[in-house]
C-alpha cells in the first residue's frame, strides 16, 4: 500500500523537486500524457469522483462531486486556492514551494477534465518565495509545451495565470477569493449561486485547493479505485497535516488517515516538548474547536470521527497546547485573528468578533466579571444559534462561526480555570 | 392549494398565501401582512443580505435554517417562520450588535422619531446595554460633498449608498473603506461626492448617518407634515412628498413610483425648493416707475394690465409662457388669449423646443415604462443625465436589465459609458449621420443592427439649442420605421407637455386637437365663444412681430426669453420694443426686468393643480403650504384681470378650471381631480384615458435638414446646474455649475493654436480651452444657459479666433 | 481608457501593460497594478491610486475601498524594511510576543507609520503560514522561521549594519533562523528590494554576486 504520494519527490531529491527536469524525470507530465491521450474529459471526472477524494481546503467537500455541478456554459475557470492563511495551516505552501510541477500537472488535467482554457492560481502575498517557484514551473511548462496552445498536440489550449493576494484571510473562502481576482473587496459572495454555476466574471468556476489539485496526476496514472483504497473509506487518500504548537517535532506530515490522536502527537509530532503534559489541542485549524486529551486522544484521526466529536480536520492544521498554555491568551489569540481578518460586510461578524475580542482582553487585563462567560456564550449565540458544529450561521459566511470555536471551547473545557482568572483579578499577559 | 399563473404559494407563520413568483421573500411577506425587520433591504436595490436583520426560519430538507428574507426569492410551498424563538434571539442579536458602537445620540439626530434602527430597538430590543467595552468612535460629520454628511458612528454599514451611487446613480464615488470593525464609507481625498442623485443616498439611508446640509437640526420628524405632489424640475414629474414644519417647505423625498421614478429624485428635484425661500422673491405687485419698479396693491396692478390689455387689438397681443404652470393655470392663460384678449398669438416654448404637435401628439407615443420592455435604446436628444436625470436613471435600469442602448450625441453624454453604441457628430451635421443610419451600412452597420431589435423606444429631441428643430422630426420620423418603436418625444421644461396640452402653441388647442381641426374648434367655439380667425404664431415669430411692430404687448408667464430662446438679442430687442409687458414670475429676470408689470407669481409648493409629463401622464401637484406674500397662482390672476375688462374666464378655483378641462379639452376627458385622486391611483394616468379621443395623431415626416458646413459649429451643452431660477436663487445649489471653458478637438485646438487653459474668442465672449477628444472635431462645446455664455446666439456655424497673449 | 500612465517608468510601463493582457477582465488587474503603482510612489499614496484607476477605468475611491481591504497595500510611508512579526497563535505558543517586544524596543516608535527617514518598520502581523517553523519574522515578506529575541535583535542591527539591496529569504534564515517548518530546498538568490512581495512584476530582484 501507498502511504505517500505527494511529498515522495521533495523527501527523495531535496535539492531540485521543484524544477522540470526532475518532475519529468521521475514519471511527471505522463498523466498529463495519459489525460489527454487516452482518456475522455468525463473518464477524468468519473476517476475524481470514484477517488472519493475530499477537497482538502478545509470544507470537505468531495471534489469529483462539485466538478459534476460545473454549469456548461462557456468560458469556465479553474481557481486552485492557496490563499493559505489559517493559523496553523502551512502544507500548500510546501507543495507549491517543492513540487510546483505537481500541482501544474493537476492543474491542466483537471482543466481538461473541466473544459477550461483559462487558470488562475490565488497565492497568498506573503508567499512570494511559492510564487516564484510556481511562476519558474508555469515558464518552464509553456517552454515545454504542457502549457500554452495545443499542448501535447492533443489541441487542448491552458494559460494559467498567478495571481499574489494582498494579506486578508477572508480571500480563502471561495467567493471572497473570486472578489478579490476580480479586483474588489474580498468579501464573500451570497450562496447561492454556486460558483460552479455563477462564479468568476459571472461564468462556471471550480474553486479547488493546491492540495486537492496535486493528488490529480497521482489520481489519474493509478485510478480513483486506487485512490479510494488508501486510507478509511470516508476518508481516502492521504493527507497532509501541518503539526505546529508545542510538539517536539512540528512540520508538515503526510498520512494515511486512521491512527489515533495519541499516535499523532506523540509518535509523529514526537510529543510535547519538555515532556510537558498536553493540555488541548486543534485539530483542524484556528476555526476548529478544541480537543482535550481526556476526551479525545484515542478518537480517530478520521474526518468522520473528528466529526463525530464536534469538530473538524479542515485543511490539516495540528496546534498542540501544554500545560503551561493560558487557555483564555490562547483563545484571545484566535478570536483576535478572525476579528482582524473579518471583511466586515455582515454584522454579527463585525460586531460579534469585536466584541468578543474586547471581553477577553478584558478579562486578560484583569477586569473579568463573573457574568463574563455567560456573556462571552450569548455572544457566541449571536453568531452561531445553539453552538453546535458544524456550525449554525446568522452570517454571510463560516468565518464569524470560526471566532466562536475558541470561546466554546474554553468554557467547556477550562471553565474554572476561567472564573479563577476572573475572580483572581491578576493581569496577565496579552 | 392551486397555484394562479405566476404566483406560488408559501405558508408564513402557519398561514397559506397566493405571492408573486421570484419575489424576494421578504416583499411576499410584507405583501401579505408579515413585516419583517430589515436595514439594508431596499426594494430598488439589489440584494446584499448584509445586516442579516432579516433572518427567518425556512423549512429544508435538513430541517430548519436561519435565512435572511431579503436574498430569497419565494418557491412553491416554502414554509417559513418569522416569529420563531430562534428568529427572535436572532434578530436580537443582530440588534444588539448594531448597536454596540452606535453613539445613541438619538436627541439630536435628525432621524431621530423616523429611525428604524430606534424603532426596532424598542420593538425587538433588549432593554439595557451588555456592552461595557469602549464604543469605536470617529471624527463627527465629515462632508461628503456639498449637499451631503456623513456620521460615521450612527452608519450601520447597510451598503444602501454605495448601492445608490455606484448602481443606481453610476457615480461610484462613495465606497467601503478599510475591514472588519474599521470599515467605514469615504470619498476619495479631494474627490467629493458629486453626483446630481447624492440626495437619494440621505432618504434611503436607514438611519441618522447620511444627512443633507439642508435639513441638519431643522426639524423633527413628528412635526412634518406630509403632501403627495410631483418635482417639477424637468418634464419626468417625480412622485415626491413634500415636508413642510411651520408653515415651511423643509424637506423633498421622492414618493414610491413604480412608473415614474423608482422613488428616485435629482439633487435639483430635491434641494430646488428652497429657491423658493429665496429674499429675492417678488412678493407684492410691482409697477414700473421712472427709478425701476415700485410696489403696488393688486387692484391697481390688475386694473393697470386691464385696461392697457384692453387698449390694444387683440392680435396686437401675445403670450409666452406656461411651462412653468400648472395645466389649469396654462388653460386659463390660452383661455384668457384667445376669448378675452383676442389674440392667437401664445406658445409655452421658446424657440428651443420643436413642432408642438409633435411634442403634444406624436403617434406611438411611448412609457417611460417601456423602456423596461424594450430591447434597444435610441436616444438622440439633449444629454439626459444632465437635463432629465431620473429619465436617465431609468435608461440605466433598463440597460442593466439588458437593452442594447444607441446614443447619438455631438457630444459625450452621460450614458455614453453604457452605450452598446454611441455615434458622435459635429454639431450641424445630425443629418448626415441620419441618412447613413436610414442606409445602415457602413460604420453604423452595428448600431443599425441592434436597432432592427425590436421593441424600440426612442427618446428624441434637440440636442441642443443649435440644432435644427426639423431634424427632430426627421429622426422621429425614422425611428417610427424600427420594429415595434415607441417614441418619447424630449422637451425639457417643467409642465411644457401640460401647457402643450392646454393649447398653448399657435397651432393646437386645448386637448391635442390642431387649430386646423374645424369641427373641433367648433365645438370649443361652442364653449368658450369665439377664436380669433388668424393664425397663430410662435414665440420667434412674435418677438420678430414686436421688433417690426406688428406686436405691440406681451404677457409673459414665467418665461424668459431673453434668456432662453435661441437668440438672446432679438428676445432683448423685442422686449424693449413692445410697448407693455405684463409678466407673471416669482423673480425679477433678464425678461421680466423689461416688463411694465410684474405680478407675484405663486410657484411649485404653493398651488394646487395637475401637471402632464413627457410621456402624457397627468399627476397631482399639491400645494403644500400658502403662496408667499401677495402671490398668486397665474390662474386667479387672469380671472381678476378678465373680470376687470368685462368677461369671465371662471378661473377662481382650480378644481372648477380641472372639470373644465375634461369637458372641453378631448385628450384630458375624464381626467378630472377625483378621478386622479380616487380612481388612477399615486401614478397618476396616461392620456388618453382607453375610452377617450386622441384628437390628433401626429406623423412625423421625413423633412430634409441642411448640413452646416461652415468651419467651426457650435454645440450648446445642456447642465443640470445651469443658470436657470431654480439655481441662480437656491442657496445651496447655486455654487455647484461649473466654470465655462469651450471645449476643443485637439486638431483644432492645434490649428487655432491653442491648448488647455489659453483662451479663445467665440463671436463677443472669450473663454478659456479645454482641450477634449469627445469633441468632434470642427466643433466647438459651450455650456448653455451659464453665465459666462450669457447673451451668446445660439446659432449652428459659429466663428472663433484665439486670443493671443492668454486668458 | 488610460493605457499608459506617462510618468511611469518605462519598466513599470512595461509590467503594466503585461498585468493587464493577463486577465479576461481589466479591473482584475487592481492588485498587482496597486504593487507596481508602490514601486513608482513608494507606497500607495493618493497618486497611485489615481494611477489605477486610470489604467483600469474605475474611480479613485473604488481603487482605494479595494486597497484598504488588505493589509499589504500601505498607505502610509513604511521604512526601507518591513519587519513583520507573527503573532498568531502557533508563534504566539512560542515566544512570538518576546520576539516582537525584543525588535519594537530597538526600532523607536515601532509600526508600520515611520517617518521620512526611518529605514526599518516594524509592525505584528496574523498568521504567515510559518506556524511549523514559528516564532516567524518577514522582512519584506521574505521569511524567516525559528526567530528567537535575541537573532531577532540581531536581525535589526544587520539590517542597520549592511542595509542590503535585496533582502534574501535564504540568507536570512541562515544567519538569524532556527527550526523551519519544512526544508525549503535549494537556496534561491532571488529577493525583495522594498517592502513588497518579490514576486515577478512587482520588483523582486536577483542578488548578483
Ligand atoms: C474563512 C474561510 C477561509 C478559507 N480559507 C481557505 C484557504 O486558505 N485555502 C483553501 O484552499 N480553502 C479555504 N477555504 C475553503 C474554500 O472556501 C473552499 O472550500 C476550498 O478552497 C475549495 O477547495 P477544495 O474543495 O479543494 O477543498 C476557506 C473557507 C473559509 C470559510
Ligand atoms: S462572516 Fe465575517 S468574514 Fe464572513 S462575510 Fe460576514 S463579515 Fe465577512
Ligand atoms: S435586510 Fe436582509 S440582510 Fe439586511
Amino acid at each position: 500500500m501507498t502511504d505517500k504520494i505527494l511529498t515522495v519527490r521533495m523527501d527523495a531529491y531535496p535539492s531540485d523537486s521543484h524544477k522540470l527536469h526532475r518532475y519529468v524525470g521521475t514519471g511527471g507530465y505522463e498523466a498529463l500524457r495519459k489525460a489527454l491521450t487516452e482518456m475522455s474529459r468525463d473518464e477524468i471526472v468519473e476517476e475524481v469522483k470514484v477517488s472519493n477524494m475530499r477537497g482538502r481546503g478545509g470544507a470537505g467537500f468531495p471534489t469529483g462531486v462539485k466538478w459534476g455541478f460545473l454549469a456548461p456554459s462557456e468560458p469556465r475557470y479553474l481557481v486552485i486556492n492557496c490563499d493559505e492563511s489559517e493559523p496553523g495551516t502551512f502544507n500548500d505552501r510546501q507543495l507549491t514551494e517543492r513540487d510546483p510541477h505537481q500541482l501544474l500537472e493537476g492543474i491542466v488535467i483537471s482543466s481538461y477534465a473541466l473544459g477550461v482554457n483559462h487558470a488562475f492560481v490565488y497565492i497568498r502575498g506573503e508567499y512570494p518565495k511559492a510564487a516564484r517557484r510556481m511562476q519558474s514551473a508555469v515558464e518552464e511548462a509553456y517552454e515545454a509545451g504542457y502549457l500554452g496552445e495545443d499542448i501535447l498536440g492533443s489541441g487542448f489550449s491552458l494559460d494559467v495565470t498567478l495571481h499574489l493576494g494582498g494579506g486578508a484571510y477572508i480571500c480563502g473562502e471561495e467567493t471572497a477569493l473570486l472578489n478579490s481576482l476580480e479586483g474588489r473587496r474580498g468579501e464573500p459572495r451570497l450562496k447561492p449561486p454556486f460558483p460552479a454555476i455563477e462564479g468568476l466574471y459571472g461564468k462556471p468556476t471550480i474553486v479547488n485547493n493546491v492540495e486537492s489539485i496535486s493528488n490529480i496526476p497521482w489520481i489519474t496514472v493509478n485510478g480513483g479505485a486506487a485512490y479510494a483504497a488508501i486510507g478509511p473509506e470516508r476518508s481516502a487518500g492521504t493527507k497532509m497535516l501541518s503539526i505546529s504548537g508545542h510538539v517536539k517535532e512540528p512540520g508538515n506530515y503526510e498520512i494515511v488517515m486512521g491512527m489515533t490522536w495519541r499516535e499523532l502527537i506523540y509518535e509523529i509530532g514526537g510529543g510535547i516538548r519538555d515532556d510537558r503534559a498536553l493540555k488541548a489541542w486543534i485539530p483542524g485549524g484556528a476555526s476548529a474547536p478544541w480537543f482535550v486529551p481526556d476526551e479525545h486522544l484515542d478518537t480517530l484521526v478520521t474526518i468522520e470521527d473528528v466529526a463525530a466529536n464536534g469538530s473538524m480536520i479542515g485543511a490539516g492544521a495540528v496546534v498542540v497546547m501544554d500545560e503551561t498554555t493560558n487557555v483564555v491568551a490562547a483563545a484571545h489569540r484566535i478570536v483576535r485573528f478572525f476579528a482582524h481578518e473579518s471583511c466586515g460586510q455582515c454584522t454579527p461578524c463585525r460586531e460579534g468578533t469585536f466584541w468578543l475580542e474586547a471581553v477577553l482582553k478584558r478579562i486578560l487585563n484583569g477586569g473579568g466579571r463573573p457574568e463574563d462567560i455567560d456573556l462571552l456564550l450569548s455572544i457566541s449565540d449571536n453568531i452561531s444559534p445553539g453552538l453546535v458544529w458544524p456550525p449554525a450561521m446568522t452570517t454571510i459566511c463560516p468565518l464569524g462561526p470560526s471566532a466562536v470555536s475558541p470561546v466554546t471551547s474554553i468554557t467547556r473545557w477550562f471553565r474554572p480555570e476561567i472564573e479563577a482568572m476572573i475572580s483572581m483579578r491578576e493581569v496577565a499577559v496579552v | 392549494m392551486s397555484e394562479l399563473p405566476g404566483t406560488v404559494s408559501i405558508t408564513i407563520n402557519g398561514v397559506t398565501h397566493a405571492v408573486p413568483e421570484g419575489e424576494r421573500l421578504i416583499t411576499a411577506a410584507e405583501r401579505v401582512g408579515e413585516y419583517i425587520p430589515r436595514f439594508c433591504h431596499h426594494e430598488k436595490l439589489k440584494p446584499v443580505g448584509k445586516c442579516r436583520m432579516c433572518l427567518v426560519e425556512v423549512e429544508g430538507p435538513r430541517g430548519r435554517a436561519l435565512v435572511t428574507a431579503c436574498t430569497v426569492p419565494v418557491e412553491s410551498d416554502l414554509v417559513v417562520d418569522t416569529q420563531s424563538e430562534v428568529v427572535k434571539r436572532a434578530q436580537e442579536g443582530v440588534l444588539e450588535f448594531l448597536l454596540i458602537n452606535h453613539p445613541l445620540d438619538c436627541p439630536v439626530c435628525d432621524k431621530g422619531g423616523e429611525c428604524p434602527l430606534q424603532d426596532q430597538a424598542m420593538a425587538f430590543g433588549r432593554g439595557e446595554s451588555r456592552f461595557v467595552e469602549e464604543k469605536r468612535t470617529f471624527l463627527k460629520p465629515i462632508p461628503l460633498s456639498d449637499l451631503v454628511l456623513l456620521d460615521r458612528e450612527r452608519c450601520v454599514l447597510c451598503d444602501r449608498c454605495v448601492r445608490v451611487a455606484d448602481d443606481i446613480a453610476g457615480d461610484p464615488l462613495i465606497e467601503f473603506n478599510g475591514r472588519g470593525g474599521h470599515v467605514q464609507i469615504l470619498t476619495f481625498p479631494n474627490e467629493p461626492f458629486s453626483s446630481y442623485f447624492s440626495g437619494n443616498t440621505v432618504q434611503v439611508c436607514p438611519v441618522g448617518a447620511l444627512t443633507s446640509v439642508d435639513y441638519r437640526f431643522v426639524a423633527r420628524p413628528w412635526d412634518l407634515e406630509s403632501v403627495r405632489s410631483v418635482a417639477l424640475s424637468d418634464t419626468v414629474h417625480s412622485p415626491v412628498e413634500v415636508h413642510t414644519s411651520r408653515g415651511r417647505i423643509v424637506r423633498v423625498y421622492g414618493a414610491d413610483s413604480d412608473a415614474v421614478s423608482d422613488g428616485w429624485l435629482s439633487d435639483k428635484d430635491r434641494f430646488g425648493f428652497s429657491t423658493f425661500r429665496s429674499d429675492e422673491r417678488i412678493t407684492v405687485p410691482l409697477i414700473r416707475s421712472d427709478d425701476g419698479f415700485r410696489e403696488a396693491s393688486w387692484t391697481e396692478a390688475v386694473d393697470l394690465v386691464a385696461s392697457k390689455l384692453g387698449s390694444f387689438i387683440g392680435v396686437e397681443v401675445g403670450a409666452i409662457g406656461g411651462a412653468n404652470n400648472t395645466n389649469e393655470e396654462a388653460y386659463v392663460l390660452g383661455k384668457f388669449m384667445r376669448t378675452v384678449v383676442g389674440s392667437p398669438h401664445v406658445d409655452a416654448q421658446l424657440g428651443d423646443g420643436f413642432d408642438p404637435q409633435l411634442a403634444a401628439a406624436i403617434t406611438n407615443r411611448g412609457t417611460i415604462n417601456d423602456l423596461d420592455a424594450a430591447a434597444t435604446i435610441l436616444v438622440w436628444g439633449p444629454d439626459l443625465k444632465e437635463t432629465l436625470p431620473v429619465l436617465y436613471l431609468r435608461v440605466r435600469k433598463a440597460v442593466r436589465n439588458g437593452a442594447s442602448l444607441v446614443v447619438v450625441s455631438p457630444y459625450a453624454t452621460g450614458l455614453d459609458a453604457i452605450a452598446t453604441h454611441k455615434i458622435r457628430y459635429r454639431a450641424g451635421s445630425g443629418s448626415e449621420i441620419l441618412r447613413k443610419l436610414v442606409q445602415g451600412h457602413g460604420e453604423y452597420e452595428g448600431a443599425r443592427e441592434v436597432l432592427d431589435l425590436g421593441p424600440v423606444i426612442a427618446l428624441v429631441g434637440r440636442t441642443s439649442l443649435t440644432e435644427d428643430a426639423r431634424l427632430v422630426e426627421a429622426v422621429a420620423a425614422f425611428a417610427r420605421s424600427l420594429p415595434e418603436a415607441r417614441i418619447l418625444p424630449i422637451l425639457e421644461r417643467g409642465n411644457v407637455f401640460g401647457a402643450l396640452d392646454m393649447g398653448l402653441a399657435p397651432t393646437l388647442l386645448p386637448g391635442r386637437v390642431s387649430t386646423g381641426d374645424v369641427s373641433r374648434a367648433a365645438d370649443l367655439e361652442n364653449e368658450w365663444g369665439s377664436l380669433p380667425e388668424v393664425a397663430g404664431k410662435d414665440t420667434i415669430a412674435m418677438l420678430n412681430a414686436l421688433v417690426d411692430g406688428d406686436l405691440r404687448a406681451l404677457v409673459l408667464t414665467g418665461a424668459d426669453p431673453v434668456r432662453d430662446c435661441p437668440d438672446p438679442g432679438l428676445a432683448s430687442r423685442a422686449l424693449d420694443e413692445a410697448e407693455f409687458i405684463v409678466a407673471f414670475d416669482a423673480f425679477v429676470t433678464d425678461s421680466s426686468v423689461k416688463a411694465d408689470v410684474i405680478l407675484p407669481a405663486a410657484v411649485w409648493g404653493e398651488v394646487d393643480g395637475t401637471v402632464t409629463n413627457l410621456e402624457g401622464r397627468v399627476q397631482r401637484l399639491s400645494k403644500a403650504l400658502p403662496p408667499r406674500g401677495q402671490a398668486l397662482s397665474v390662474a386667479s390672476a387672469l380671472d381678476n384681470i378678465a373680470r376687470v375688462m368685462g368677461t369671465d374666464v371662471n378661473a377662481a378655483d382650480w378644481r372648477v378650471i380641472n372639470k373644465e378641462i375634461a369637458q372641453v379639452a378631448p385628450a384630458y376627458e375624464g381626467v378630472t381631480a377625483d378621478y386622479l385622486t380616487f380612481e388612477a391611483g399615486d401614478e397618476g394616468a396616461i392620456l388618453p384615458l382607453p375610452d377617450a379621443a386622441q384628437p390628433l395623431g401626429y406623423i412625423p415626416v421625413d423633412v430634409s435638414v441642411p448640413v452646416v458646413t461652415d468651419r467651426y459649429t457650435l454645440h450648446y451643452a445642456p447642465s443640470l446646474y445651469d443658470d436657470g431660477v431654480i439655481v441662480r436663487h437656491c442657496d445651496i445649489l447655486r455654487a455647484l455649475p461649473s466654470p465655462a471653458t469651450a471645449r476643443l478637438h485637439p486638431r483644432d485646438a492645434s490649428s487655432l493654436g491653442v491648448s488647455d487653459g489659453s483662451s479663445v474668442r467665440i463671436e463677443h465672449l472669450e473663454f478659456a480651452v479645454t482641450v477634449d477628444t469627445e469633441v468632434a472635431p470642427g466643433s466647438v462645446v459651450l455650456p448653455f444657459n451659464h453665465v459666462a455664455t450669457k447673451g451668446l446666439a445660439a446659432t449652428a456655424s459659429v466663428r472663433i479666433e484665439a486670443v493671443r497673449g492668454g486668458a | 481608457m488610460t493605457t499608459v500612465i506617462a510618468h511611469w517608468s518605462h519598466d513599470n510601463r512595461k509590467r503594466a501593460e503585461s498585468i493587464l493582457a493577463s486577465y479576461p477582465e481589466r479591473r482584475s488587474a487592481i492588485m498587482p497594478l496597486l504593487y507596481v503603482a508602490s514601486l513608482e510612489h513608494d507606497y500607495v499614496t493618493s497618486d497611485a491610486m489615481r494611477d489605477v484607476a486610470a489604467l483600469i477605468g474605475i474611480t479613485p475611491v473604488q481603487v482605494q475601498s479595494v486597497a484598504s481591504f488588505y493589509t499589504m497595500f500601505k498607505r502610509s510611508r513604511v521604512g526601507d524594511y518591513l519587519v513583520s512579526v507573527c503573532t498568531s497563535i502557533s508563534c504566539y505558543l512560542v515566544g512570538a510576543d518576546d520576539v516582537l517586544s525584543a525588535v519594537e524596543n530597538l526600532v523607536e516608535g515601532g509600526r508600520d507609520d515611520a517617518g521620512e527617514d526611518a529605514s526599518i518598520s516594524v509592525e505584528h502581523v496574523e498568521c504567515l503560514g510559518a506556524c511549523g517553523g514559528a516564532p516567524a519574522v518577514q522582512v519584506n515578506y521574505e521569511l524567516i522561521e525559528g526567530v528567537t529575541p535575541e537573532k531577532a535583535e540581531a536581525l535589526i542591527g544587520w539590517l542597520r549594519a549592511t542595509s542590503p539591496e535585496v533582502v534574501l529569504a535564504d540568507e536570512m534564515q541562515q544567519l538569524f533562523g532556527g527550526r523551519r517548518s519544512f526544508d525549503w530546498g535549494p537556496s534561491e538568490a532571488e529577493g525583495a528590494t522594498r517592502p513588497l512581495p518579490a514576486f515577478g512584476p512587482y520588483g523582486s530582484a536577483r542578488e548578483c554576486r
